[in-house]
């Protein structure tokens, strides 16, 4: 059985029309994904409906056999799947060591939370060296990598992160991909939305093209990468030549 | 120089009453971006109830206060839930309640207005026009005493947000809904709470105005409008600037008052307000978009 699956989804925002229009996917455990596509073809909305923050209109989302439907984003989380949006959306006004606290912030028991907390510091020494800075004096790549340790509080089975490189240098993207790596090294499945394609499917195991709310493809990342539909989807469709054509 | 320490002291000790309106005002908007415009209506409300509680039953402003504010908070629970969840669920909608809140201020000044007519009242408690002498210097009693309990509900508002896991979690939305939600807090009912918590305050504060000031129903719009200035003054959605700026704001505002009559006092709000959108628009203490 996949560890999370979704079928004949279809979600969109407010009374707007539907972004995802149909969309199925499989996502099996301890591999990573790398979700491509080109603009608007509704890579982000694809995880905020799994994660609740856009509910689907029609279709099923199911973890480990379990239906999420009607279940609210602090209710997903703790079934163990958890978002990272693609706005560094921290606390900027508090400290890093809170901002990992707020990570832990459906959990009951504080002592554990303080115990995670330093696995976290222990995941991303840098983070523990500026643990009492205020979270927006981070650079870029440290505000990445305190989103990924508040999402590692929770010990999750799956975290999906959007545009995770978005604004970083090539080499502190590196990095990040770098962590994600060993985080899936760490039995948790990771599903990645990436712009910039060829380095998101260089860093991960499988590959999932979306455009226009479908799946349009997906196959092992080397195949993806060399696969020539990609272009196609990248730089405009290959329209049939007929004899009235220029 | 003594006159100058007197008018601080004044100034200090009405600025201490001014922080308590202005908070519940800031703190609905810091976590839900809703400029309530009924908050003063509401406080009016609650010097309606001191005052017939004081009429009717002898009950003390300051001791109807413990019963004002869970019965304001209730008020403010089911607005919340009437009013406000839906339009704060879809982005687009949000510009519209402050609409609402206009709307729901009028609507409590027609009530008051039909049920008590617009003449002035005040409660008149023993305390109401005593002051303690201290050295050269008076301490007006009712001031004094409103002061020093607003602080102290001020106080107790701030170890809350701070230390408690439901404060973390309203700083939490303050500070980035979309990060609050995504790290699994119930927004809508952090909202709905932190409503009923700024109509309490809204309630207390009210209590101690009913002793301080002389009200009637439409009064609330002079009251919006300093408690708006207020809280752009210190920052939208600052407790502590709110603080700030209405301590500093009522020591102006009392010398202004010493040197120039008691009927300019109310325009330093207002030149503030100005000036500090014309220098410092996100206020003392309020946060520029930084993410």
């Amino acid at each position: 059985m996949a560890l999370l699956e979704i079928e004949n989804v279809v979600a969109g925002y407010g009374i707007g029309p539907d972004i995802l229009t149909g969309l199925s996917l499989k996502i099996e455990p301890d591999r990573s994904y790398c979700i491509v596509g080109p603009n608007g073809a509704g890579k982000s909305t694809l995880l905020k409906a799994i994660c609740g923050l856009v509910p689907p209109r029609r279709g099923r989302v199911t973890f480990e056999g379990a239906d999420l439907a009607g279940l609210r984003t602090d209710e997903i989380l703790r079934r163990g799947i958890c978002f990272v949006p693609q706005d560094r959306s921290l606390f900027p006004d508090m400290t890093v060591t809170e901002n990992i606290r707020m990570g832990g912030y459906i959990l009951k028991d504080r002592r554990a939370v303080e115990n995670r907390i330093d696995e976290v510091f222990g995941m991303f020494p840098i983070l523990r060296d500026r643990k009492s800075q205020l979270a927006k004096t981070l650079s870029g790549g440290q505000q990445q990598m305190l989103l990924l340790g508040r999402a590692l509080v929770l010990r999750p089975r799956v975290i999906m992160l959007d545009e995770p490189s978005l604004g970083l240098a090539p080499i502190v993207s590196k990095q990040i991909f770098d962590s994600m790596a060993e985080l899936k090294r760490a039995g948790i499945a990771i599903i990645v939305v990436e712009q910039n394609a060829r380095m998101g499917l260089k860093f991960s195991d499988w590959g999932c093209v979306l455009d226009l709310g479908k799946l349009v493809f997906e196959g092992p990342s080397q195949a993806v990468l060399s696969d020539p539909r990609i272009e196609e989807l990248y730089l405009g469709r290959v329209r049939p030549r007929t004899g009235t054509d220029g | 120089m003594n006159q100058s320490i007197q008018l601080v002291i004044l100034g200090l000790t009405l600025g201490g009453v001014f922080a308590l309106m202005a908070s519940g005002l800031t703190l609905i908007f810091g976590v839900m971006g809703i400029v309530n415009l009924a908050h003063a209506a509401f406080m009016v409300l609650a010097a309606f109830v001191a005052f017939w509680a004081f009429k009717y039953l002898g009950l003390d402003p300051i001791l109807s206060i413990p019963f004002v504010m869970p019965i304001m908070f209730l008020v403010g629970v089911a607005v919340y839930r009437l009013l406000f969840a839906r339009a704060l669920a879809d982005p687009h909608k949000r510009g519209v309640t402050v609409l609402v809140t206009f709307a729901l201020a009028l609507i409590v000044e027609g009530v008051l207005g039909y049920l008590f007519s617009n003449i002035y009242r005040s409660t008149r408690p023993s305390y109401a026009s005593d002051a303690i002498l201290v050295g050269p210097f008076y301490l007006p009693e009712a001031q004094f005493y409103a002061t020093l309990l607003s602080i102290a509900i001020l106080g107790g508002l701030w170890a809350f947000l701070q230390y408690t896991r439901t404060g973390y979690a309203i700083r939490a939305t303050m500070h980035n809904r979309t990060a609050a939600e995504v790290v699994g807090v119930n927004v809508d009912r952090i909202s709905m709470l932190v409503f009923g918590i700024g109509m309490a305050l809204a309630g207390a504060s009210g209590s101690m105005l009913s002793f301080l000031f002389s009200f009637y129903p439409s009064k609330h719009w002079e009251w919006v409008a300093i408690l708006l200035s207020l809280v752009v003054l210190g920052g939208m959605g600052s407790l502590l600037g709110a603080l700030i700026g209405a301590l500093a704001l009522s020591v102006i505002a009392a010398f202004v008052s010493a040197e120039f009559g008691p009927t300019w006092s109310p325009v330093t709000f207002y030149l503030a307000l100005f000036v500090i959108l014309l220098v410092r628009p996100q206020g003392l203490l309020g946060k520029k978009p930084e993410f």
